[in-house]
């Protein structure tokens, strides 16, 4: 069975109306997909909320007084004669419908909204699901489909194509490993300035990922251009990476550095530590 | 299909040994080369360590290459490495001195024929024409006339001369480390650096959906774009200042960073990236500027 069959299923399995053959597939699926097990338990948390709304039925005492508001109504419109107006007469019989202590006005004010509410719950929970599976899995086929663009693009000849390409991946919700590898790829190997500077700006955006501190650290010492060391030096201060110190104390140590560079990593240690 | 042409492979120059201070002829060098298909847009490849290179469009199908020679001008490590050259001969030992006494006796009253080696190698392969100068003592300033659509990538080194280009529709990656870059009626996507120069673009037109990027050590960065251009602006400088006349609309930076480490008994920050994004009429093709010490200028064409 596979996620989307799944979420066809959810509401029948949520309401143990699943025949035995279903359950145990959903079950088997459930096992091996983390996603559907967050998203199914999600719902079941709304589910079971709903299951604790009482349902609303009429009172004894309104339905007798319904009853006798019926027959005064019939009364009344028996002694009024055919001279009332419709409209009249409909006033009446909706005044008469209202308690008439105001507590009892409130109170029928609030039972019936609780009824709108928990009616408009019911209804809305499944398309809702639907609607949330959808957009679930149109953001998953999204990123897949930048993941492919930016790969691709990354790979061109052209430089333009390759600032795309990091522009394509930056956009990706979840870059996962195979986007976070190509990026430090372009960052370590491209030909191009431009294309390494704007491959560590985006690798930033993606700090939190395990690989991305190491690979900017690690990528200090091959760097050639003064900007692009000036580019991750900052963004290791920025992120207050302390693990860069040993790199910029490599760096410093370099002849060739450009002095400029030299007073930035300089800076950049006294931050750090 | 692949022609290879060889330039001024070897050239000999007589220089009387008492007139070795005085100024020489620079030699020129010239070459047609034509595309294996005209039809479609070629690639211009010139990589150099040491002159400069201008190339122009013009309305043609072949590629012409003009390529000049410099006179010989130590450069200022050389005059060094000769100094130390002449202090280590100094150390040598008496019978190496004895030779060399011997050898100028040999060249008494004779003139020194100076053999120097310039050599320009131009290839074509596949609608790709290289042009590569080979390593030598020698600087050359290229003049390359290419067909207007032609693709440009150039590359230029240890020389404040320079990159020039002017009229050429498409796409040009141009790196420089010491001189200036100066594009002038472009209109293709346009990667530019230059770790010393500045660098400056004259866009005639903009072609949309193709990413920009410009970046510069020292130098300022100077564009100038079309009045109707949509464009958003990638801007970054750390010790410089940003100078526009367009109507730009500054938007907040994207690249924000949270950190609420106070459940760990850390502390919560919100730090910014530096870069500036602008928005002009909208928004649009990305270019991106970055500049450490310069400033930056984007101008409206006039």
């Amino acid at each position: 069975m596979n996620c989307e069959k799944i979420r066809e299923r959810t509401a029948d399995y949520l309401a143990g109306e699943l025949d035995e053959e279903s359950l145990a597939g959903m079950r088997a699926h459930l096992a091996e997909c983390p996603h559907c097990r967050e998203e199914l338990e999600g719902l079941s948390v709304i589910w079971t909320k709903l299951g604790v709304l009482p349902n609303e039925e009429p009172s004894a005492a309104l339905r007798s007084r319904f009853y006798g508001m019926l027959e005064a109504y019939k009364k009344g419109l028996k002694k009024e004669g055919e001279g009332q107006g419709a409209k009249r007469a409909l006033s009446i019989w909706l005044g008469r419908l209202m308690p008439r202590k105001p507590a009892f006005q409130l109170g029928l004010a609030l039972i019936l909204m609780a009824a709108g509410l928990g009616s408009g719950f019911l209804l809305s929970v499944r398309p809702r699901s639907a609607a949330r599976a959808e957009m679930a899995s149109l953001r998953g086929e999204m990123d897949g489909m930048r993941r492919i663009v930016a790969i691709s693009l990354l790979k061109q000849a052209s430089p333009s194509d390759r600032l795309m390409g990091v522009s394509w991946s930056v956009r990706i919700d979840r870059p996962g490993d195979e986007i976070i590898a190509a990026l430090l790829q372009t960052l370590n190997h491209d030909p191009n300035v431009n294309v390494r500077l704007a491959a560590a700006d985006a690798l930033y955006l993606f700090y939190d990922h395990p690989e991305v501190k190491k690979g900017l650290i690690d990528s200090l010492a091959g760097q050639t251009s003064p900007l692009v060391q000036v580019s991750l030096i900052s963004l290791l201060v920025e992120i207050r990476e302390r693990r860069a110190v040993e790199a910029l104390e490599r760096l410093i140590q370099n002849e060739k550095l450009n002095p400029k560079v030299k007073k930035l990593a300089e800076l950049g240690l006294v931050q750090l530590s | 299909m692949k022609t290879i042409i060889r330039l001024a492979g070897i050239m000999i120059l007589l220089w009387a040994a008492g007139t070795a201070g005085s100024p020489q002829e620079s030699q020129a060098d010239h070459a047609v080369v034509n595309f294996s298909d005209p039809a479609k847009p070629g690639t211009v490849e010139v990589n150099i360590s040491e002159g400069s290179i201008t190339v122009r469009g013009f309305e043609g199908k072949d590629v012409i290459i003009d390529a000049r020679w410099r006179e010989k001008v130590l450069t200022k490590e050389e005059q060094e490495g000769e100094a130390d050259l002449a202090e280590a001969e100094e150390e040598l030992d008496q019978e190496e001195m004895a030779r060399k006494k011997a050898q100028a006796e040999k060249a008494k009253g004779m003139k020194m024929l100076e053999v120097e080696s310039m050599g320009l190698t131009i290839e074509e392969e596949e609608n790709v024409i290289q042009v590569n100068a080979e390593e030598g003592k020698r600087a050359v300033d290229l003049l390359i006339q290419v067909p207007f659509s032609t693709s440009l990538r150039l590359s230029c080194h240890d020389d404040e001369r320079g990159v020039t280009v002017e009229g050429v529709s498409g796409e040009i990656e141009v790196e420089t480390s010491d001189g200036p870059i100066v594009l002038t009626n472009v209109s293709g996507p346009v990667v530019a650096d230059s770790s010393d120069g500045e660098i400056k673009a004259v866009f005639g037109k903009v072609t949309p959906g193709k990413p920009m990027s410009f970046s510069a050590m020292d130098g300022d960065i100077d564009i100038t774009l079309p009045l109707d251009v949509k464009a958003s602006l990638k801007m970054k400088t750390d010790e410089g200042q940003i100078f526009t006349d367009f109507d730009v609309r500054l938007t907040p930076s994207q690249q924000k960073k949270e950190e609420d480490e106070r459940k760990e008994g850390g502390g919560y920050r919100v730090a910014f990236e530096k870069v500036t994004l602008g928005l002009i009429n909208g928004g649009g093709v990305e270019i991106q500027l970055t500049t450490y010490e310069g400033n930056i200028y984007v101008r409206k064409a006039k």
